[in-house]
């Protein structure tokens, strides 16, 4: 095993349980709780709502955002990622699925205000998070980090696996802007059209998951050759991945649609207001 | 910026391929093998261990007219062992029950001290039934490794029980009924195997 890493990457040394100290990523998780103590302490007070259920629950999902960020990218997980085609993918579900949409529903009402009011930022984020325009990012992010050459490349190095992390949580953060973010305002992409947005994605993960879980040889040299975790086979290993990604990335996907189906359901409740008794 | 920095960094990964695979990939087109080939080596190294059963193992004539695998390697060995044996017995799974019995995987201990038989043959089971474990004395093993070309192994045993065992990390294939051998190091994958296989069974 080697010495101290600043971040996870990939190991040649024989796997050990015992705990190994990754600096860099306990410096993320104290930037991203200094980011939320920015937004809330610049809070306008005029519109302070910080004791209202809503931010209440905002900042309940902000630290869960960061605690799945914390849980992906440190040890065991994070480490175990160096080993397993299927650690990587837990990674890639809890970077690119879980954190970003957690982050976003925990940005404070107070901050999303702020935001509404720079012309340049909203002209930008129109732009960038624009569904097609994210959803593209997000495959290509997809794609491309899950390419062997690029894995196999990038994951022996703590700057290659950063990399890899830091293009999921920013691809991450696009893909769910649209969905989550109140800010820029789409008067047009309404609940059914969010829906449609996430089923897409469940239906275009489908080839990487394919590749991955019906490939005959093993794709990552990374994982092929690293030193031996556990029971299953090479094989076996890319095989969870793929099921991971598919069975995995789906779930989280259809939660959101489901959470989205009922919200739309209730809108529709309240639009057409009470039944008129007899 | 992040994201273009994150970006550029994965896309440029994407462009470059490890300078292993392209070497390998390079020796394919020189001689149609993927690992290493050294031509002329003569006949198989004549050498006699004892298998897992206690049996006499007569190199030469036990893999005659056979594919034969040869690797020293260590039963405790963290890393490079058990990949190579996981490799070789995954490949070997998807052959034709043919080309299976006409490959002999032979694994010799570099460590006889801890690879007692029971545990050689509990520990090549893992990975395939059919794979040979050998054994022998320290000095017997070094000969025959020195024999190969290949430099005997360092025994690490004065750091406790949990020692390592510095050893060489190839397997050395013998086609059948060829006077060259293919030698192939740690980073040999699955698919350079499936390349090699048919090319290794009929040279």
């Amino acid at each position: 095993m080697s010495g101290l890493q600043w971040w996870c990457s990939a190991q040649t040394g024989a796997w050990t349980w015992t705990p190994r100290p990754f600096p860099g990523v306990w410096l993320l998780v104290i930037c991203l709780m200094g980011v939320y103590w920015i937004l809330r302490r610049n809070a306008d007070p005029a519109q302070d709502d910080s004791h209202s259920g809503r931010d209440r629950r905002a900042a309940v999902a902000w630290f869960a955002g960061v605690l799945a960020l914390w849980i992906a990218l440190d040890w065991p997980i994070g480490a175990l990622a160096g080993y397993l085609a299927s650690a990587h993918m837990v990674q890639f579900l809890l970077i690119s699925l879980v954190a970003p949409a957690l982050l976003l529903l925990g940005v404070p009402t107070a901050a999303w205000t702020r935001l509404a009011r720079r012309d340049g930022a909203v002209r930008a984020l129109h732009l960038m998070t624009h569904p097609l325009v994210a959803l593209a990012i997000f495959q290509l992010v997809l794609f491309y980090t899950h390419v062997p050459s690029v894995v196999d490349r990038l994951m022996p190095t703590p700057w290659g696996s950063f990399a890899i992390d830091m293009a999921w949580l920013v691809a991450g953060t696009l893909f769910w802007w649209p969905v989550v973010a109140p800010v820029p305002i789409r008067p047009r992409f309404r609940y059914p059209l969010k829906m449609g947005y996430l089923f897409l994605s469940t239906v275009l993960n489908t080839m990487p998951y394919a590749f991955l879980t019906f490939g005959e040889l093993p794709f990552y040299g990374v994982y092929e050759l690293a030193p031996p975790v556990g029971s299953l086979t090479v094989r076996q290993d890319q095989q969870v991945a793929g099921l991971l990604m598919k069975v995995g990335g789906g779930l989280i996907l259809w939660t959101a649609i489901t959470i989205l189906f009922f919200r739309w359901y209730g809108k529709e409740g309240e639009a057409e207001g009470p039944i008129p008794s007899a | 910026m992040a994201t273009l920095g994150c970006a550029a960094v994965v896309i440029g990964g994407c462009r470059l391929e490890a300078p292993e695979r392209t070497e390998a990939e390079a020796r394919a087109r020189r001689t149609g093998y993927r690992g290493i080939l050294l031509e002329d080596t003569g006949p198989r190294p004549a050498f006699v261990l004892t298998d897992t059963r206690g049996g006499v193992y007569d190199f030469q004539a036990e893999t005659e007219g056979k594919l034969a695998l040869l690797f020293f390697g260590y039963t405790y060995c963290p890393d490079i062992c058990p990949v190579h044996m996981a490799s070789l017995a995954a490949v070997k799974r998807d052959l034709s029950a043919e080309d299976q019995n006409g490959i002999r995987v032979i694994f010799a201990t570099v460590d006889p001290q801890r690879d007692t038989p029971e545990r050689l043959r509990s520990w090549l089971d893992n990975f395939d039934p059919a794979f040979v474990g050998l054994h022998g004395s320290e000095a017997e093993v070094d000969s025959i490794m020195l024999g190969l070309g290949l430099p005997p192994a360092v025994r690490d045993t004065a750091s406790g029980p949990d020692y390592g065992v510095g050893h060489a990390s190839q397997v050395i294939a013998f086609p059948p009924g060829a006077d060259h051998r293919v030698v192939y190091p740690f980073g040999t994958r699955q698919a350079d195997w499936v390349h090699d296989f048919p090319k290794l069974l009929n040279p």
